[in-house]
């Protein structure tokens, strides 16, 4: 295996044999050849060497980003990338790792990063089986056109308008259509609920905003682009490091090769005890990517070709106030409500205390009606969709409470989870519009997905039922929500009566500015925060007379003071508060509760 | 791979003094329908066999071996091969097993048997080894291999590709399960060439079966024999498949729990349902695929395990098992005099405060014992408690940490979110049309607590089931022609907001609780947080919510609570006792019942119903405190403590209306003092009674001791100046 010098690129599974033999003393001229059991699976110098290549000899940009488009052309066990959400965990799979080659008797070979054996392999050699962690991945779900990743390896890929034609088609159709032509159809409807783990509950949404009468909740935006789910495998990584919901980035091996396609097999042996990941995900449909180097994706890792400034607090000012004359406009110059916007969009569960969700802050808009959603919800919609990266919306009615799935479910059928609407990756932002729930009555679904907003709402915790036992999962989602009264299903932090002035649609902002305010989002959330001692006095001394002079006032109020003071102070770009922030807090409470009045 | 000497190994089995049931064989068993001697019998043969067998020099070796000299080696070498061994033990009991000395009859197997003994061409011809009857088709027997015991289950998780072949301890829920079906395990066909009888193991799920007889006969005569599967001639196993899956405290958090299939073969399958939650042992192993399969997924093996023991978890108290070092801990605990407050500290350390709540909550999880008298009638050791407040006293979170310390609880509001509700529901079985019997969440908590958030919430319907549960601890049902009743053996938390929403002041408390006096009676103590306009809780809640944004964490507790596992292992320690009222005692508690009727009589407006419930209740909870003492006898301190509770109970209710009526603790205290003193028609009164008579109406020693200095300076009475005991200056 001499050769020329293995190219990560395109034979990355050449360059893993090559590190595979000098680990083990092979073609190194020593005659000991280390046994490669001793490995147990670990790496054996592979990851260096891509690391190396995708890190410091800037290889990272040249490995093609997998999606619908590049599949169609990139190469089966070539280097890819792919970014999705973790949805499902699958287990382990055990694999022969290692074995050693009839041919010439002491010559082993390794089956890492692959399915297939490059070279035939006869059953009573010598192997080592060794494990992966299969992990199920889904395009990260309502993820904003502009925090895609661009690839700039074909030359001929416009995404707008292909993304468009795709939708066109994608809408009136099967969705997973979208993906290659050979379809092995072998499905009663269940079975292809189980294929495509995502679209068997993305027509649902889809179907209610188009019946419901708001034809300005663009039906467009939350249709997912591109159902490509992508089993990735995993080699050499701690547990640890990958959680469901997490957001990453692979970069792997793919393996998608149309003629590993298994009909199913109609022998009644082959029972449905062995979820066989090749049954229920067609490796023609579902690619596979062996991964070598995953990296997590936080907020800012979406910014396209993130500057890495500084946030400096007169260049973070300057962006704040220009974002903020922004809002304002968008909701219609009424600027109390702009300023908790700008509060909101920024909150992020910082750390969870005794189950309480410190940093969060959701927010209610009230005094919406039907109409005036329209207007200032389609606004806001797209508002939020060029400055977040992730964003969704749930329009509440009857029917949709009593039919949805909002949080996941293990399906013991198929061995699955089927992913719920709430199971969004951590920053996400939702909306949620009340405005079209008019009174009847619910059913058992409906109790149990307004206990799961409440939930999710009043701790940012979502739990996905597990038939025998529900397990909580943490969940960091913005929550915005557009009702007439005071909503009692989703109770928000902050309640704002929203008193818009003027109708005129606001400047589309230039392409700079957006840029600048989706960095700002992004960095200016993570800043550290800090209470000084003096202003602790300060602050404790104001609770406990709101307190003494309202009674109502209880510690989940003191808490949302002190996060509208913490977000104050970020979005200034400092990093501790002060006494004026403090005081815009009270100001800015102040305001608030005279409109409630 | 290892070179193991298996050869050995049998020869250790089979001779005597052998170690072999170091590990032992856990079922003997005969599986005939009308096997002779039922299981239990055999095992106690197999046992008395063991113990009382002697070896060649007439010395009892089994037992010394088997209990002495484990040899670890050898159990290594069984623990990583389990399968090989398995054969290996099959094969030395073969040989072991003497003749059956009395023929079977009537079995249609053994009729084959006798005639395949007598054909004479089985032995002629049994050069080829399909011809040689393989021994598991005279088995009668079955070997399971169960792991040791000893230490922590695996989660399924922890199983990973190096436990391939080994035998592995998991604990998980079963989620999935098949019905049981037949699998062969040895095929018999017969030629119809030479009459040959043709045997074929089968070791996989999958096998090819013969069609040619492979007989010398047939190869000599040139003749291609036509085989026949003789059904009635082969042997096959029960089997069944399960899925397991790691139970929800195993889960990392923000991961999802892992699955695996288990095979059970022979005596246990039919152990478990979906739902169970098990520990199972059994030898972790791969399928590798077969054929077509196997050409094109190549690499990748389906793993499972093999059944070889099913334990069933018990999530009752009586039946919790202490790990080896939670004995001594708990014996440690005991030993410190303040674990009463160290215990109810501990639940729900994160909630400030409520240290009184938190020891009736403490003596819920303990309980009393139940009673049955002679005539049928059942006294229920159950406490019930019920915690009414404002909104926002964290009430719904105590009724969480409880239901989490617990090892049976279940939670539910009073709204019941499911169809079901609280006791029980008759439903249609969507599969099989049928009527099926449900049972709610007391029916669900029969044997431990169950938790009732919006208590006031409640259907009416479910309310009235609940006065049957709360006292005859039964569930009855007449629906849908099912006329029944449940077991409800369950001690009730309930939570419960006042009338309003938040508590009025200006009403009654019988007005703010709103629940009817038949219910209320019914609860052992009811408790009112109230949210309270004082400056210092003020203050106490600014800071705490101020440390938590400024630090990210809780503010320390200044103790350190104990873990609620072992809080679980105390309790269930405590539980085990079933203490008595010894005589001495009756008076006592006897004086202290009528005294309460009597104050209850003066007041010309009683806040409470005084019963014959409240007597039980006394009981019971001294009783719980008890058993919290680990001791068999109830003191007379229980006694107080219990009454203390009660009347810290009530004042949390009518607190208000004590500072109304103007009398201050001091005087208060006076003429509780003065009454006892007059009661017992003596002059001197001892410090410690003293204390224990004001402790039981809810005042504090410091309070105590203010009242002595105040009246002695008035010169109403005389203070020791060491023992503090009192003596009345006779006016």
């Amino acid at each position: 295996m001499g050769g020329p010098p293995y190219d990560c690129m395109s034979n990355p599974l050449g360059a893993v044999r090559l590190t595979f033999e000098k680990a083990i003393g092979l073609g190194s001229g020593s005659e000991t050849v280390t046994h490669p059991s001793a490995f147990e699976g670990k790496d054996w110098g592979a990851l260096e060497l891509f690391r190396h290549f995708l890190f410091q000899e800037s290889g990272l940009s040249k490995v093609p980003i997998l999606n619908p488009k590049t599949l169609r052309w990139v190469q089966h066990n070539s280097l890819v990338r792919y970014r999705g959400m973790i949805q499902d965990m699958l287990g382990n799979e055990f694999y022969v790792g290692a074995y050693r080659d009839i041919k010439d008797g002491s010559s082993w070979r390794t089956n890492k990063f692959t399915d297939v054996s490059q070279y035939p392999m006869e059953s009573p050699s010598v192997t080592c089986i060794w494990e992966r962690r299969l992990l199920y991945c889904v395009p990260v779900p309502g993820q904003s056109s502009w925090a895609e990743p661009s690839c700039d390896m074909d030359p001929n890929w416009s995404p707008q308008s292909r993304e468009k034609r795709r939708r066109m088609d994608g809408e009136d159709s099967d969705p997973m259509d979208l993906v290659p032509e050979d379809e092995v159809k072998s499905s009663p409807i269940t079975k292809k609920m189980r294929e495509d783990g995502l679209p068997s509950t993305s027509p649902e949404p889809m179907d209610l905003k188009t019946a419901s009468s708001s034809p300005g909740m663009s039906t467009v935006q939350f249709v997912d682009k591109d159902n490509l789910p992508c089993l990735v495998k995993i080699y050499d990584s701690p547990e640890s490091d990958l959680k469901l919901n997490d957001v990453f980035e692979f970069i792997g091996v793919l393996t998608f090769d149309s003629e590993l396609a298994v009909e199913k097999d109609d022998n009644e042996l082959s029972n449905s005890f062995y979820d066989d990941a090749l049954v229920h995900m067609p490796p023609n449909k579902v690619p596979r990517l062996h991964c070598i180097v995953h990296r997590k994706l936080a907020v800012h890792d979406f910014l396209p070709g993130s500057p890495i400034m500084e946030p400096k607090p007169h260049l973070v000012k300057e962006i704040r106030e220009a974002l903020f004359r922004h809002l304002t406009a968008v909701l219609g110059n009424d600027g109390v409500a702009a300023h908790f916007m700008l509060l909101h969009l920024l909150s992020k569960v910082h750390t969870r205390v005794d189950d309480v969700a410190i940093g969060k802050l959701s927010l209610n808009l009230i005094g919406l009606s039907k109409e005036s959603v329209s207007v200032f919800g389609t606004r806001l919609t797209q508002t939020f969709k060029s400055l977040l990266p992730c964003t969704k919306c749930l329009p509440l009615t009857l029917e949709y409470l009593n039919t949805a799935s909002l949080a996941p479910k293990k399906d013991y059928q198929t061995n699955r989870l089927i992913p719920g609407v709430l199971q969004l990756p951590e920053g996400s932002h939702l909306m949620v519009d009340e405005t079209q729930l008019e009174s009847g009555s619910l059913n058992s679904i409906g109790i149990e997905n307004t206990k799961i907003l409440k939930n999710l709402t009043e701790f940012q915790k979502v739990e996905y039922d597990f038939q025998f036992y529900k397990v909580e999962m943490a969940a960091d989602i913005q929550l915005l929500i557009f009702s007439d009264g005071k909503s009692n299903i989703v109770p928000a932090d902050v309640i704002v009566p929203f008193q818009p002035s003027a109708l005129e649609s606001s400047e589309i902002p230039v392409a700079e500015a957006l840029e600048a305010w989706r960095w700002y989002l992004a960095t200016v959330r993570s800043l550290p925060h800090s209470i000084g001692s003096e202003m602790q006095k300060v602050v404790e001394d104001d609770l406990v007379a709101a307190r003494q002079a309202d009674r109502s006032l209880g510690s989940q109020d003191f808490s949302r003071w002190l996060t509208m003071g913490r977000l104050i102070s970020s979005s200034l770009g400092e990093t501790c508060l002060s006494l004026e922030h403090w005081q815009m807090v009270k100001e800015l409470e102040r305001l608030r509760k005279e409109r409630l009045k | 791979m290892k070179d193991l000497d298996f050869n050995a190994d049998k020869g250790t089995l089979l001779s005597p003094p052998l170690p072999l049931l170091s590990f032992f064989i856990s079922i003997l068993h005969y599986p005939s329908p009308d096997s002779w001697l039922p299981p239990n019998v055999l095992t106690a043969l197999a046992k008395e066999f063991l113990s009382n067998f002697a070896d060649a020099n007439g010395e009892a070796k089994y037992t010394s071996i088997l209990y002495k000299d484990l040899d670890e080696e050898f159990l290594r070498r069984v623990t990583e091969n389990t399968r090989r061994y398995i054969e290996i033990f099959a094969g030395a009991i073969d040989e072991l097993l003497p003749e059956p000395t009395e023929a079977f009859h009537d079995d249609d197997h053994d009729i084959l048997m006798t005639q395949r003994g007598e054909d004479p061409t089985n032995s002629t011809d049994g050069s080829d080894s399909r011809q040689k009857m393989p021994p598991e088709i005279k088995r009668y027997f079955e070997v399971y291999i169960r792991a040791p015991s000893k230490g922590r289950p695996f989660t399924i998780r922890e199983v990973k590709a190096s436990y391939i072949g080994q035998l592995v301890r998991i604990a998980g829920i079963v989620t999935r399960c098949s019905d049981v079906k037949p699998l062969m395990q040895v095929a018999v066909y017969t030629c119809e060439e030479c009459g040959c009888e043709i045997y074929q193991d089968v070791t996989a799920r999958v096998f090819m079966p013969l069609y040619q007889c492979p007989s010398k006969r047939c190869s000599i005569n040139k003749t291609k024999g036509n085989l026949i599967l003789q059904l009635r001639a082969s042997k096959f196993l029960k089997f069944q498949e399960a899925k397991i899956q790691e139970l929800a405290e195993h889960v990392p958090k923000g991961h999802i729990p892992r699955s695996m299939t288990v095979h059970f073969r022979g005596e246990i399958t039919r152990k478990v349902a979906p739902g169970d939650v098990v520990e199972l042992s059994g030898i972790f192993l791969p399928i590798p695929y077969t054929g077509f399969r196997a050409m094109r997924a190549g690499l990748v093996a389906d793993t499972y395990l093999e059944a070889m023991s099913v334990t069933h978890f018990k999530k009752t108290y009586e039946e919790y098992e202490l790990r080896g070092d939670e004995e001594e801990q708990i014996a440690r605990l005991a030993e410190d005099g303040d674990i009463y407050n160290k215990l109810a500290r501990s639940l729900a350390p994160e909630i400030y405060g409520h240290e009184d709540v938190k020891k009736a909550l403490l003596l819920l999880l303990v309980g009393a014992p139940h009673r049955k008298l002679k005539d049928g009638m059942k006294i229920r050791g159950d406490l019930h408690i019920c915690l009414m407040g404002d909104p926002g006293v964290a009430k719904s979170q105590l009724l969480k940490h409880i239901i989490n310390v617990a090892p049976r609880a279940v939670y539910t509001t009073g709204r019941g979110s499911s169809g079901v509700g609280l006791t029980a529901a008759v439903q249609k079985d969507p599969v099989t049309n049928e009527m099926v019997l449900e049972g709610g969440a007391l029916v669900l908590a029969d044997m431990g607590i169950c938790a009732i958030d919006e208590f006031d919430k409640m259907d009416e319907s479910d309310r009235t089931a609940i006065h049957e549960v709360m006292e005859q601890q039964t569930v009855s049902i007449a629906k849908a022609g099912i006329t029944t009743s449940l077991n409800a053996r369950t001690a009730i938390l309930a939570a419960a907001n006042p009338a309003w929403g938040r508590y009025d002041l200006r009403r009654t408390p019988a007005e703010n609780i709103n629940l009817p006096p038949a219910l209320l009676s019914r609860f052992d103590l009811l408790w009112l947080i109230l949210d309270r306009a004082d400056m210092d809780s003020d203050l106490e809640m600014a800071r705490h919510v101020v440390y938590v944004h400024q630090n990210k964490e809780s503010p320390a507790l200044g103790f350190t609570p104990l873990e609620p596992s072992v809080l679980r292992a105390y309790i269930s320690a405590a539980r085990r006792l079933s203490p008595y009222i010894p005589k001495e005692l009756e008076e006592y508690i006897a004086t202290a019942y009528s005294s309460i009727r009597q104050e209850e009589a003066k007041s010309n407006a009683p806040h409470s119903y005084t019963t014959v419930r409240t007597l039980l209740s006394i009981l019971r909870i001294s009783a719980a405190l008890a058993r919290l003492r680990f001791s068999e006898t109830v003191a007379q301190s229980d006694v107080d403590e219990a009454l203390r509770l009660m009347q810290m109970s009530k004042f949390s209710l009518y607190s208000d209306e004590r500072q109304k009526s103007g009398l201050d603790a001091i005087s208060d205290i006076y003429s509780i003092l003065r009454d006892e003193a007059a009661r017992a028609n003596k002059m001197d009164v001892r410090y410690a009674h003293a204390l224990n008579w004001i402790s039981r109406k809810g005042y504090s020693e410091a309070q105590l001791k203010e009242c002595l200095e105040e009246y002695a300076a008035l010169n109403v009475w005389q203070i020791h100046p060491h023992t503090f005991d009192i003596r009345f200056i006779d006016a």
